[in-house]
């Protein structure tokens, strides 16, 4: 199996897995290259191109990472939806409360 | 300063307030159809609407003031000040996925959702009751600051400022709801970011272009202010390497949980807007980017205003900066369409407090405490009944801003401070119940009053810093709520099961994991990994 899964079924997509820790790691990284690398490269220092190119790069690994499950879990998701929609007006009403509570 | 306009000028002003006008007018019969279609869009949109919506929300009429504020004291170190928005980093793969798999409409609500009994309902009715006051008063702060534009370039009365352009943006987001905010917000994110984008560069080309300023920074003897690390030492100063650590745990780690920022509470209603998981997770994850980016050129545009006019002492005079770049530099012609900009900038931000505050008033106090069988067209009129009354609670708070800026912004610090952990203990941790959580709001308000106020006032403790001040603060705040939490009895299994299949937090939730597998609810871990490696294995290699 490849490091970096990228099919998915929706039931194992569901699962928090190393996927999801990259893009934990990655996502920050990438927010502070591309603030830091953006400002330095306007004032045209060599430090703010290096900074905005490795912050592009991880930008794209982290999507190309999480991607294929994202997608995975927003297709099977979907599907029931409607359902939980359904439970979610039966659950969140104040008569639910006194009912239990009853 | 007084800013002359031509009929060029007043066109360009003209212009886009039609257009955001015939915004609720196109979208009227879509906002009206219910309550979903009134506040969330009927949730069904692509990830790029929300996204645009969370970039121009994000850009109020104050935000270009308070960067240049602390960009001209601490140079482009003071970036780090506007990164408190990074919690989207972590939010957008892990609270994000979470919170719009509950499909609760509020964070209010989410509180039924993940406890559950008395507790949940006295959380989500302080909840609801606190966010619409928290709208209200975002619309008046916001609103003053338009006012104060305003009087700095007509030299109008601030009332007029305040009161007339919001009068204006309560047309289309009574007309149409979210759907009237969201379109809106995409038109007035795409102006506002072209504007501060002409702006900034213009203002760097005044000052010389990037050698330019950097020739003379070094002339006066500041290259330190390019230097996005100077810190005045470790523990001491005004700027403390301690104070960036902490802001970097708050923000980074902060993504973990819901509402560990205040922005997080608009966040929300974009994420259930969104029309899937993946739209929700990449609407704040790219809405935010743009904002940071924004801001890195702002920050360069400031240090430009900061060589042209060095050794500003007064913050009133420095944090108008930018605005005066534009002003001051930009051709005749122009001026009109820097100030649509700036309407732009205003209203995106005044529609959605607008309609997110009516959102609460509606869905969590309305609904759920006055009517809980009313219609879809009930709810829409209650819906923009709520709107119209913050619209008039705005004025008021501000016309009253100057006497309770310091209250408030307290106010906001001790949601920021002592409820930070619990705000991610409620996601990742089974066993943090109803209780505990109620308790931590409760502590950290008296907690808030004796470090920030009485205690130093009394000489017991000394004046804490602001990051002394959230450790102790959340250290106080757990010796009361991880008791209260062991004390009181967990959240019922049936309850926290549905409710983990539903959402499928991350972190602690072995016990409630493992009777959801007892259930047949979910797949054991164990069979999953046999059924991974059976997918891996070629074909022939199956079928023998």
């Amino acid at each position: 199996m490849p490091f970096i899964r990228r099919t998915w079924t929706a039931i194992e997509a569901d699962e928090w897995t190393k996927e999801d820790w990259i893009a934990i790691i990655l996502s920050p990284l990438s927010y502070v290259l591309l603030t830091l690398g953006v400002a330095l490269s306007l004032l045209l220092l060599w430090y703010g191109y290096v900074m905005l190119i490795v912050g592009i790069i991880l930008t794209a690994v982290l999507h190309w990472v999480i991607d294929p499950k994202l997608k995975a879990i927003s297709a099977e998701y979907e599907k029931k939806q409607q359902d939980y929609l359904y439970e979610l007006e039966e659950k969140v009403r104040w008569k639910h409360f006194t009912r239990e509570e009853e | 300063m007084n800013v002359t306009f031509t009929l060029l000028d007043w066109l360009w002003v003209a212009l886009f307030l039609l257009l955001m006008i015939g915004s609720g007018v196109l979208f009227y019969r879509l906002g009206k159809r219910s309550e979903s279609d009134f506040f969330l869009a009927g949730r069904g949109l692509p990830w790029w609407l929300p996204a645009s919506s969370v970039y121009a929300t994000h850009t109020a009429t104050d935000t270009p003031m308070w960067i240049t504020g602390v960009i001209y004291q601490h140079g482009m170190a003071g970036i780090w000040y506007t990164f408190f928005s990074a919690w989207a980093a972590i939010s957008s793969f892990v609270s994000t996925r979470i919170f719009r798999r509950s499909l609760a409409y509020t964070q209010a609500e989410w509180n039924v959702v993940r406890f559950t009994g008395l507790g949940s309902e006295l959380l989500r009715g302080w909840m609801a009751g606190w966010q619409f006051f928290m709208n209200m008063f975002v619309l008046g702060w916001v609103g003053i600051a338009m006012g104060k534009v305003c009087e700095f370039l007509f030299g109008w009365p601030t009332w007029i400022g305040l009161i007339s352009f919001s009068l204006v943006c309560a047309i289309y987001v009574l007309a149409a709801g979210y759907w009237g905010v969201v379109m809106a917000d995409f038109q007035q994110g795409i102006i506002a970011f072209l504007v501060i984008m002409i702006v900034s560069f213009w203002g760097i080309f005044v000052a010389g272009g990037p050698t330019g300023i950097i020739d003379k920074l070094a002339a006066l003897d500041m290259m330190e202010r390019i230097n996005p690390f100077a810190f005045t030492g470790w523990w001491s100063g005004s700027f403390p390497a301690a104070w960036f650590v902490t802001m970097l745990i708050i923000a980074v780690l902060g993504g973990f949980g819901m509402g560990t920022s205040i922005d997080w509470y608009v966040e929300a209603q974009r994420i259930q807007s969104a029309k899937s998981v993946r739209d929700a997770s990449y609407s704040i994850w790219w809405g935010t980017l743009l904002g940071l980016v924004r801001n890195s050129v702002w920050a360069v545009s400031i240090l430009a205003f900061f060589v042209l006019f060095p050794g500003m002492t007064e913050t009133a005079d420095y944090e108008m900066g930018w605005f005066r770049l534009g002003f001051d530099y930009l051709p005749a012609g122009m001026l009109g369409f820097f100030f649509a900009a700036i309407l732009a900038i205003h209203l995106s931000t005044i529609s959605s407090h607008l309609n997110l505050g009516a959102l609460y008033a509606t869905r969590d106090l309305y609904q759920h405490y006055v009517n809980p069988k009313a219609d879809e067209k009930k709810l829409v009129q209650v819906g923009r009944i709520s709107t119209v009354i913050l619209l008039l609670g705005s004025f008021f708070y501000g016309l009253m801003m100057e006497d309770i800026t310091s209250w408030l912004i307290f106010a906001l610090w001790i949601m920021a401070a002592g409820i930070w952990l619990p705000n991610i203990l409620q996601v990742i941790w089974w066993r943090f119940n109803a209780w505990g959580y109620l308790s931590a709001w409760i502590a950290n308000l008296g907690f808030s009053w004796l470090v920030v106020w009485i205690l130093p006032e009394l000489g017991v403790i000394p004046e804490l810093l602001d990051y002394q001040q959230f450790w102790l603060l959340m250290l106080l705040g757990a010796l009361v709520f991880i008791p209260v939490t062991y004390l009181t009895k967990p959240e019922s299994m049936d309850h926290l099961v549905h409710y983990y299949v539903m959402s499928r937090p991350i972190g602690w939730w072995g016990p409630v994991r493992r009777e959801a597998e007892r259930r047949g609810l979910i797949t054991p871990a164990g069979d999953l990994a046999g059924l991974a490696a059976e997918l891996s294995r070629p074909d022939d290699a199956k079928r023998k």
